[in-house]
């Protein structure tokens, strides 16, 4: 499903260059669920953006899904993007100007599907996540968490196979973090799409199946967690959604 | 590919980040649209007023008007090229009518001044007055040929239509255009021509440019204007000069104008009465013209004419014609190149200030264009974090392109609209302030029926060639921001400071 030959990434900046990934190399079948961690400046993001195609890599190929993301051109990988890929970003990145609905269905805006089908869409996936009620709220009218499930939800509308998430965590509370990765796993777990995260919490990485470390650009071969997941108290604060399936999962993993 | 709808909306979107921006770019377009717009409208309207209002038909058609200068109304040529003058004469007139396409030619006489007691009621006999000798092969063409050939013992007249086809009610100060069958019961008619009465020239009517009416003028007016007319009576012998030439007329037929032609022999015979008959009364004698000027002799001896007319065949082109008679030294003036070198003046005219329109409304859309490209730049800019979201969602460059060209075009085109709208408007109340300065200024009743209801005229294919324009503009104005924005580097789009 993903496979990394090699891949180095070197940063030029005035004569000094950075190298963020050295001779990386990774086999990931469809269907995982892997946790990155490393230290700051190792070169997780960088891995991630080189999976998604946003960034070259200066050596080595990337194999996504059976596409050499080297021989795709701007239309090719930008489709690959909005079909294979799933974006969950550490600060939600959802517009303001529009409503969770409208940040759900974005991305099949730029598939070009109509805006009935987008909003059935959208409207079917946040009743799923237990956001239903949300649907017409603006972002800055959600809690983090309900933010971040928003976002999932955008990363998932497409059917990707593979979700990428950075430090998807990193923004939120440690419970809501926890649900969040419960949400991932049961996303996983339920649809078989790949999931790549980073994460800083040695906790949360034990959602998922293996953890791969990375050093100064170097990686290492992966392991399963070292912890087992923890067990998710209910939040009164803000998740009113008690009854979503997110809820009716948390106790099982 | 994104739907075109989800474009524009997202475009709207966009440029709600920077409405301030927005809203001048569209302004500044609107601005630049309205004055030429404004201009454009306005143009033909005020073209086909002075055109309306500024000439009158006095030329008949295939006549040519010759005098004795080269230098008349439509010549181009200075006087200062001629070597000697010249005047007309029955001799020359004859040799006119030898050329092939010349049916007639005669001295334009003028009688002055010439009173027709019928008209006497009219506002318009104010400026009736004159009468002019005509070739009888003119008159024919205005004439009913049997009214015509029944004058016997009387003078053939025709008369200009201006006098009898507009009909003056006093009570509402109106003109209005004469029942059809009235203005035909003056063929035939038998009216009284007096020549010489320069009191017969006194106005009835006074034209009030406040009121924009005519007044019938009070007693006291009227006495007024009498000793006005005696003060220059005074340089001659009464008991001559009041002696009167009454002559029977019947009118035949309307010609253009406010003239009264007659036949030619006629009105020789009153222009010498008219002429011995002053000699006669001049109580000091007047001191004759210096003979010679630089260009030889000035004034007309026995004999010879200023001015004269020459009727062409119906239908002949007049142009090689004119063109002999300028080579032989006169001047020769057909109503189309009279009325074609006025259409070119008033057209030269209207070209400037379609110029100085079109340059002006020019610098204001450069300046829009500035100003669109800067609004496209900063929302790019203000942006850039959405289309770093855009691009690893799925959007290509050429989305982000499009949907950047989308929004300036959108502005170009609200703009355009905005200034086509507000360059209407414009254009209607400026027709009105025109036409209201106008109508104060003129006074000949006709022109006033003829002062259009509106100036405004909308070209169509302007207008679609003008959101064309500004959409192509805009277009331009858009492209370097929107490569810009499609050129932006999602990875350092997506990163967080
Ligand atoms: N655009 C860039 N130009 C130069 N160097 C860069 C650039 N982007 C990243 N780097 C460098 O590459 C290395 C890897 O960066 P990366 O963002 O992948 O780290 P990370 O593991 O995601 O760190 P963090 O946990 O802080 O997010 C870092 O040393 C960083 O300084
Ligand atoms: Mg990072």
């Amino acid at each position: 499903m993903i496979r990394l030959d090699n891949v180095s990434v070197t940063y030029r900046l005035k004569g000094e260059s950075v190298e963020a990934l050295r001779n990386a190399s990774l086999a990931l079948d469809g269907g995982s669920f892997v946790a990155i961690m490393g230290p700051s400046g190792s070169g997780k993001t960088t891995l991630i953006q080189v999976i998604a195609g946003l960034l070259t890599p200066t050596a080595g190929n990337v194999i996504v899904s059976g596409q050499n993301l080297r021989q795709l051109d701007d239309r090719a990988i930008s489709e690959f993007r909005n079909r294979t890929i799933g974006f969950v970003f550490q600060f939600f990145n959802l517009p303001s100007y529009y409503t969770a609905l409208d940040n759900v269905a974005l991305p099949l805006v730029f598939a070009g599907v109509s805006e009935t089908e987008r909003r059935e869409r959208a409207r079917a996936l946040l009743d799923e996540f237990g956001l239903g009620d949300r649907a017409i709220h603006k972002p800055e009218q959600l809690s983090g968490g309900e933010a971040q499930r928003v976002a999932i939800a955008r990363a998932l509308i497409n059917n990707p196979k593979i979700i990428l998430a950075d430090e998807p965590t990193g923004n939120l509370d440690r419970d809501t973090g926890f649900r969040v990765m419960a949400l991932l796993q049961r996303i996983n777990r339920e649809r078989n799409v790949t999931v790549l995260l980073v994460t800083h919490d040695e906790k949360a990485a034990a959602f998922a199946d293996r953890v791969l470390r990375i050093e100064k650009g170097a990686l290492a071969a992966s392991l399963p967690p070292p912890l087992s997941p923890p067990t998710i108290p209910v939040n009164q604060r803000n998740d009113r959604s008690s009854d979503s399936p997110v809820d009716l999962q948390e106790r099982v993993s | 590919m994104i739907r075109r709808r989800d474009q524009i909306r997202l475009s709207v979107r966009k440029i709600g980040l920077r409405r301030k921006r927005a809203v001048f770019s569209i302004i500044s377009v609107a601005l630049g649209i309205l004055v030429v717009v404004t201009v454009n409208s306005l143009v033909s309207g005020i073209r086909d007023l002075v055109i309306r209002t500024g000439f009158t038909e006095e030329i008949d058609k295939d006549v040519i008007r010759v005098t004795h200068t080269p230098r008349h109304y439509g010549d181009e040529e200075s006087s200062s090229s001629r070597k000697r003058a010249q005047f007309l004469s029955d001799e020359l007139l004859a040799e006119f009518c030898e050329w092939k396409e010349v049916e007639a030619a005669a001295p334009e006489i003028r009688i002055q001044p010439v009173n027709v007691e019928a008209l006497a009621e009219s506002p318009r006999a104010a400026s009736h007055d004159y009468a002019m000798g005509a070739p009888e092969a003119l008159i024919c063409r205005y004439a009913d040929a049997r009214e015509l050939a029944a004058c016997e013992g009387v003078i053939p007249l025709v008369l200009g239509e201006r006098f009898v086809k507009l009909r003056y009610h006093e009570r509402t100060s109106k003109f209005e255009l004469e029942d059809p069958a009235r203005v035909q019961s003056w063929i035939g008619r038998d009216v009284t021509l007096r020549v010489g009465d320069p009191m017969g020239q006194l106005e009835r009517f006074r034209y009030d440019y406040d009121k924009k009416q005519w007044l019938r003028l009070s007693e006291e007016e009227i006495a007024q204007r009498r000793k006005h007319i005696e003060s220059y009576e005074g340089e001659f012998d009464k008991m001559i000069h009041n002696r009167l030439l009454t002559l029977k007329g019947r009118v035949v037929g309307f010609c253009p104008g406010t003239r009264l032609l007659m036949p030619e022999e006629p009105a020789r015979l009153c222009a010498k009465w008219l002429k011995q008959r002053n000699d006669l009364a001049r109580l000091r004698p007047v001191e004759p013209p210096a003979e010679y000027g630089p260009h030889g002799r000035r004034a007309p001896r026995e004999g010879e004419f200023t001015r004269a007319t020459v009727l062409l065949k119906a239908g002949t082109n007049p142009e090689p014609v004119v063109k002999r008679l300028k080579e032989m030294g006169f001047g020769a003036t057909t109503r189309q190149n009279a009325f074609e070198s006025f259409l070119k003046e008033v057209d030269t005219a209207m070209k400037i200030v379609k110029r100085i329109g079109y340059a002006f409304g020019g610098v204001l859309l450069l300046l829009a264009c500035g100003l669109l490209w800067s609004t496209t730049s900063r929302i790019v800019s203000d942006s850039r974090a959405d289309i770093g979201l855009f691009r690893a969602l799925g959007a290509t460059k050429g989305d982000v392109r499009r949907l950047f060209l989308t929004e300036t075009v959108f502005l170009g085109a609200l703009g355009t609209l905005v200034g086509i709208f507000l360059g209407w408007t414009a254009a209607y109340w400026i027709s009105r302030l025109v036409l209201h300065i106008a109508a104060g200024e003129i006074s000949d009743p006709e022109e006033m029926l003829m002062i259009p209801r509106s100036l405004f005229s909308v070209d169509w294919t302007r207008c679609a060639l003008l959101l064309a324009g500004a959409a192509a503009v805009s277009l331009l104005a858009g492209l370097w921001p929107a490569n810009r924005a499609a050129n932006v580097d999602p990875v350092k789009a997506l990163k967080r400071e």
